[in-house]
């Protein structure tokens, strides 16, 4: 459940950009986890519904969860494509070696106070 | 696109337009804080002129006792210190420390993974044990666990998965980020394989499937089968670490 770990690190990040922009209450975060993160999102949910509630400035925020593919570029032919999940074989020679770019992202990307 | 605010907000009607709240552009890992205390690790670790390896697998497959091996066959020509990470007890510290060489034993009292505070703290525990500041080598041996470590850097060159015979082949297939985030994957207790059905090749195929980068080796530390190819991968990468020859980063 390291996905704990990494709610609490939001809520540090959250607290202090609360304090930078001087705002009270955190409506809605957007974060990018990438499908080879290692993150389990619902587990990431999860733990930030338990955390989020103990804290005033972030009771009640809605997570907003976005996936961004990843990049699999072929060893042979170095074809590249943008897939979610990664595929069997390189469709231009069937390679079977492909080599994963990004995907691993988990990025607080934007949010919304007041 | 919210058609009120601006925003990257699918959900548009959710969010509120009062003219309080405010939509802030972050774009900045979670791991930010993590990377940049691994990155601080690394310098650390360079300054002492020691390669760090970072070693991920499940509860069992046999870290400790590739260690104690590792130790016995390279005393006296490489200067080795240890990093332990468990949830509780100082079992494993006390078997490295039992072969001579400087260990720190950091519990993570429940935490399922080590991070780069927990290092840079042991770090500088391990300097002040005997010979715990001049080294060539560390391991850092973290938590017997194939999922959560692999997302934390903490600052090493080389990141090293082992997956034993008696847990199966299908590791890379079930846990990918372990084996796309390393350099090197250990097949360990080779010596058990007429008793489990491990096909090598495999295991070997599947981890390479998700990342073709990776070096293999299969190896029983207690036979000694296939142990000098991980010995020779440990001389190179300590020989080449004049600032110039570690091609580790991932």
């Amino acid at each position: 459940m390291h996905e704990m770990s990494l709610v609490q690190a939001l809520l540090t990040q959250l607290t202090t950009l609360a304090a930078e922009h001087k705002k009270k209450r955190v409506i809605t975060v957007t974060l990018d986890i990438g499908p080879l993160s290692g993150v389990v999102i619902d587990s990431f949910q999860f733990g930030f519904d338990i955390l989020s509630a103990e804290d005033s400035l972030t009771k009640g925020a809605k997570l907003i969860i976005i996936n961004s593919p990843a990049t699999y570029q072929c060893i042979q032919c170095g074809y590249r494509q943008l897939l979610p999940v990664r595929p069997d074989h390189c469709p231009e020679c069937d390679e079977t070696l492909l080599i994963p770019e990004g995907g691993d992202a988990i990025i607080l990307n934007q949010v919304e106070m007041e | 696109m919210c058609d009120s605010c601006g925003c990257d907000l699918t959900n548009s009607h959710n969010h509120s337009h009062d003219t309080n709240s405010r939509v802030i552009e972050v774009h900045q890992s979670l791991l930010a804080a993590n990377d940049a205390i691994a990155a601080e690790n690394k310098a650390h670790f360079e300054a002492m002129g020691v390669v760090a390896i970072n070693m991920i697998s499940s509860p069992g497959s046999g870290k400790t006792t590739l260690l104690e091996k590792t130790i016995e066959r390279l005393k006296g020509k490489i200067r080795i210190g240890v990093i332990e990470g468990d949830i509780e007890t100082d079992r494993d510290a006390q078997r490295i420390r039992a072969k001579g060489v400087p260990v720190v034993q950091l519990t993570t009292g429940g935490a399922c993974h080590l991070d780069a505070a927990q290092i840079h703290k042991g770090l500088h525990l391990l300097e002040k044990e005997p010979g715990g500041d001049k080294l060539d080598l560390l391991f850092i041996e973290n938590v017997g666990n194939l999922v959560c470590p692999a997302t934390f850097n903490l600052g090493e060159h080389q990141r090293v998965v082992l997956v034993s015979v008696p847990e199966g082949p299908d590791k890379p297939a079930k846990y990918p980020k372990a084996f796309i985030s390393s350099q090197i994957f250990v097949i360990t207790k080779t010596d058990l394989l007429p008793y489990f059905d491990f096909p090598v090749d495999e295991a070997r195929a599947d981890a390479l499937h998700l990342n073709p980068r990776l070096q293999v080796m299969a190896l029983s530390a207690t036979s000694g089968e296939g142990f000098e190819a991980w010995i020779d991968y440990l001389q190179i990468i300590v020989t080449g670490n004049n600032k110039s020859g570690i091609q580790a980063e991932s």
